[in-house]
Parts: structure tokens; sequence; C-alpha cells
């Protein structure tokens, strides 16, 4: 077990050390950021003070190094833009962007629980139904389709805000644009993983002990079927999160990924960099919980 | 796989190839048909509803804010969007099908160094990593087309690799080698044709991801750049006149919609559903 969890946290450090490379390369490629920081009317040994300062005269791999020791301390640069540090503006937003994430996640566990509900009663019909509307929004594009429910919702009912974050109703529009796009991809898991347990010999002895469906499904079946969702939900962590960008935008939720929008068309390059690093991050870290969770909860995995 | 199941009829497969193939054609043939200069501005036609008419023509599909024709508009969008999806799923296919069987072939640090490089690369986000990449190399469709390329050959690196493994152990493999066949022509030869079929599949369901992605970030104003249109860019364009037409923001995305519905029928129908993972290699992406 140790093994396992000292091999997969060693594979973590070394993602986020290329995620960070990664970022100093796109820092670097996006240019000279003096001539984007000094005035006007600065003059040529303005720049190259500044050039100093910034350490933009060193080599590049001590540039490098230096870039590596302040992203380990939390440091990412300061914003061009507004002078605090980039990544003090990231946190600032994280909480707004963590909001929208969960509101998604419950409406997906909503789904989840109606699927459930559906298989239990036994209705393969509805429960049909409601895959197919999942697999239609999954060709929908996120923004589009949160387009569309804010003309249907704001513009032409007037039930809810279009824009903006504050009260829980305009948490509504987001979260279900966000939470549904993925629902197919789940809920095709679920039903795979559903139809596979049931050829199992314990699902036949619990029906033959004389247990309800109810009791079967929750009980024996449920807990087997959890284990791969855990695993899916992980990976497309990267999709939610990539998925909060658009969405933030269409809604103009104050959260990460429209600060990064925002700072790509104000040039703004640190900011974007971590922006991008920061969500990377969050990734590989619960990524690795995620892991690490799915070893705590089936033996065979840390054995292996 | 079983060749026989999928040799019959399938409506859904047949209607998906033939909305996409019916989209590329129509693309292809935009410059022949009888459009109005999707450039030129009318200002007595901002905004018009589809159908409305001017006193010398018909604007079928009404205009845009700007007062441009939205038919010609909306063939030449399709046309842009169309042509960079097409070109990025064929850089990413072809550099993750080289890049995957020269790992599963030769193994150790090749297959170490590229494997890793597709690792990192999953670990950002990739629509993250479009919106900084386009952000720091600028967003020309050349670059653009380069970027979705390069951020989408993971996908089929990983399988390619995968096959490569278990085919480079086979007989026919290992009998070519004693013969003294090259490891290029083992490649060509023996490995590209057992992969091709299952690099297709993964492709005519990329297809539609990058659909998205193009869309995602012309929406976002880092893809095509104004006076050209895409399909996300005019969705973008639309929004602030939801209210008085909201028809300029529905039509692009009834095209994405059809085109990534047509992308995942024909990749579904291929995919077999019983392969146990629930189709856990086919993650959505925007």
């Amino acid at each position: 077990m140790m093994s396992f969890v000292a091999k997969r946290v060693l594979q973590a450090g070394l993602t986020i050390a290329g995620v960070l490379t990664v970022g100093f390369i796109l820092i670097r490629a996006a240019g000279d950021p003096v001539a984007l920081l000094l005035p006007e009317n600065a003059t040529v040994e303005d720049a190259a003070r500044m050039r100093a300062a910034l350490g933009l005269d060193l080599p590049l791999w001590r540039q490098y190094l230096s870039f590596m020791a302040d992203a380990l301390r939390g440091d990412l640069g300061m914003s061009f833009r507004q002078q605090t540090s980039a990544v003090g503006l990231v946190l600032e937003r994280l909480p707004a962007t963590m909001e929208l994430a969960f509101a998604a996640f419950a409406i997906v566990i909503l789904a989840f629980g109606l699927d459930l509900m559906l298989r239990i009663a036994g209705s393969e019909r509805l429960r049909k139904v409601v895959l197919w509307v999942a697999l239609t929004r999954q060709a929908i594009p996120t923004f589009w389709f949160g387009l569309l429910l804010i003309l249907l919702f704001s513009v032409t009912l007037r039930w809810l805000p279009a824009l903006g974050r504050g009260t829980p109703a305009h948490l509504v529009l987001p979260a279900f644009t966000l939470g549904t796009y993925e629902l197919a991809l789940y809920l095709r898991l679920l039903e795979a993983s559903f139809r596979e347990q049931e050829t199992h010999d314990y699902v036949r002895t619990a029906y033959a002990k004389g247990l309800g469906r109810a009791r079967v499904m929750l009980r024996e079946i449920l807990p087997n079927v959890l284990l791969p969702m855990v695993t899916l939900a992980g990976l497309n962590l990267g999709v939610l999160l990539g998925g909060t960008v658009v969405t933030e935008t269409v809604f103009s939720w104050p959260g990460v990924g429209r600060l990064i929008v925002q700072a790509v068309s104000q040039r703004d390059y640190p900011v974007v960099v971590a922006g991008v690093l920061m969500t990377s991050l969050i990734f590989v870290v619960l990524n690795l919980v995620v892991d690490l969770l799915y070893a705590v909860l089936d033996p065979r995995v840390r054995l292996a | 796989m079983k060749l026989a199941k999928h040799s019959r009829f399938h409506l859904d497969a047949v209607l998906g190839s033939a909305l996409l193939l019916a989209f590329l054609l129509m693309a292809l043939a935009v410059p022949l048909l009888p459009l109005y200069d999707p450039y030129e501005q009318d200002l007595m036609a901002s905004l018009a509803e589809p159908l409305a008419t001017s006193a010398t023509r018909t604007y079928w599909l009404g205009g845009d804010a700007l007062g441009r024709d939205y038919l010609s508009r909306l063939s030449l969008a399709a046309r842009v969007s169309l042509g960079i999806s097409v070109a990025a799923v064929g850089i990413s296919l072809v550099m993750g099908v080289a890049l995957g069987l020269i790992a599963g072939f030769f193994r150790g640090p090749v297959e170490a160094a590229i494997m890793g490089l597709g690792d990192l690369q999953l670990a950002i986000p990739r629509v993250l990593l479009l919106i900084a990449s386009a952000a720091v190399f600028g967003s020309s469709i050349g670059m653009l087309t380069l970027l979705l390329g390069l951020t989408s050959w993971v996908t089929y690196g990983r399988l390619a690799r995968a096959m490569a493994l278990s085919l480079r152990e086979r007989e026919f493999v290992l009998a070519a080698i004693t013969q003294g066949a090259s490891s290029q022509w083992n490649i060509r030869k023996h490995l590209l044709p057992n992969v091709a079929p299952n690099m297709a599949i993964i492709a005519s369901f990329e297809f539609g991801q990058v659909v998205v992605l193009e869309a995602s970030l012309s929406y976002l104003g880092l893809g095509v750049q104004p006076p050209l249109p895409s399909l996300g860019l005019m969705i973008n364009e639309g929004q602030l006149y939801l209210e008085i037409n909201p028809w300029i923001s529905i039509l692009p995305g009834l095209v994405i919609f059809a085109l990534v519905a047509g992308s995942q029928f024909v990749s579904q129908r291929f995919t077999p559903e019983s392969r146990g993972d629930g189709g856990l290699s086919r993650v959505p992406t925007v």
C-alpha cells in the first residue's frame, strides 16, 4: 500500500513539474513583457533596468530555475494590469468557480437519483427517455445550450436571472448548463456497470434470499457500480474545469474561467498562465486523491 | 468487435454519415452557390428576421447586426469551421498514429518520452491549454488549426500504442523481422493497416469534439477573427441581440448540433457498448 501511495505521489509531482514547465514556456513565448509594461515615453535605459529587475537579463536556464522556485513558493508573477500577484487574483475568483462546479455536481447526483428510482420502479421506457435527452444534450455545445436556456428562462419567461452571481437563483442556469453536459456519459457507464453486475452470482443469491428489488439495487449492486464512476468522475474533472471557462463567460459568472478569458483580451499573460496552471494543479491533485481513494475502496488496485 | 454485427444496415450510422457528407459537400460547394456577398452591408436589413424582403431581394435567413446577408454568412461560417476542423482532425490523426505506433513498436526511452508528453498534455484541460496557447501564439486560422491538431493527438496515440504493443509480438510481424524487414516497413505494412479501422472510429468521434472546440474558442474571441465568420463567432455576435432577433445565435448552434450529432451517430455505431468501460475512452471535451 505504501509503495503504491509513494509511486502515485511521485508521479503526480512529476506531472506538476511538467505542467509548470509548460507554463514557463508559454510565458516566455508570449514575448518581452517590458514593452507592454513600460509607458510610451520610456527610455532604453528604463527598459534595461526593468529587464534586470524582472530577471529577464539572465540566461534562460537561470530564468527557468527561478520560475520553478517561485512557483513552488506559490508565486507565478505579477499581473501586468493590476499590481498584485497573479496567484492572488486567481484565488480571489476560485470560490465562485468551486460553487459552480459543486452545483453542477449536484445536478449529476440528482440525475443519478432519478435514474436509480426509475430503475427500481422498473420503468425501462422512461429511463430510455432520460438517456436520450442526455445524449441530445451532449451533442449541444455548452455555450449554445447556455444561450438557449437564457433565451427561454430569462428573456421569454423571465423566471431566472441570466447574468452574474449572488442569489441562489443566479446559480440555477449555469449549474444546469455545466452539470448536464457529461450526464449521458455517466448514465451510460451506470447502465453498462449495472448490466454487468446483474450477471454476478451475488445478485442472484440476494434475490434468492428474498430481498426486494430496491434493497438489491441500492445495497448490493450500487456500491460495486460506484467504483468505476469515481474513476470516470476523476478523469472527467478536467472536462468539467474546462467547461467552467465557457459557462462562466456565457453567464458572466465571476470565476477563474472568466478571469482567464478577460486576461487574454488584456494580454495579461501572467494571469492567464496562473489561471491555467492552478486549474491544472487542482485537476492533478484531485486525480491523485481519487486514485488513492480508489486504492482504499478496492484492495485489488493497491495489490496490482 | 464482430464484423458481422456491423455489416448490417444501421439507420443511425447511415443518417449520421449522410448528414456529415451533406455538410462537407455543401461547404465545398459554397463558392459555387448563388449566394450574396457575405461582407456587403445594408443597414436597412440590420437584424432582419428570416424571409425579410427589401425592394430588390429576399434575405432568406434575415440579416445580422451590420445588415449582412445571414444565409451567405452562415454558409461561409460553416465552410470556415468545417475546414479548420477537418484539417485539425487530419493533423492529430497523423501525429497520434505515427507517435503511438513508434512508441509501441520501439518501446524503451522513445515510448517513455512520447507517452510522458501525452500524459502531461492530459493533465492540462484541453480547452485551457488551447486558450493559453491561442493567447500567446495568436489566433490566425492556420495557427488555430495547428493548435487544435497538436492538442488532440493523445487519444489516437494512446490506442495506437496499446495496439502496437500487442501487434509487435504477433507471428506475422516476428516472421517479417526474422526475414530482415525493416522497422519502418513493419510499421507501415503490418501495424498501420491493423490500427487503421480503430483510428477512423476515433477520428469520427473526435471530429465532433473538434468542431465544438473550434466553436468555443471562436465564441470566446480567441479563434476565427472578424470580419470572417465562424459558427462560434456568429453565436457570440448574436448574443447581444437575443431579445430582438434570437435567430442570429440559434442557427449556427443548430449547424454545430447537427455536425456533432452526426459524428456521434457514426462513431457510436462502431464502438461496442459491451467493451466494459461504458465508452470511457470517448470522453467529451468542452
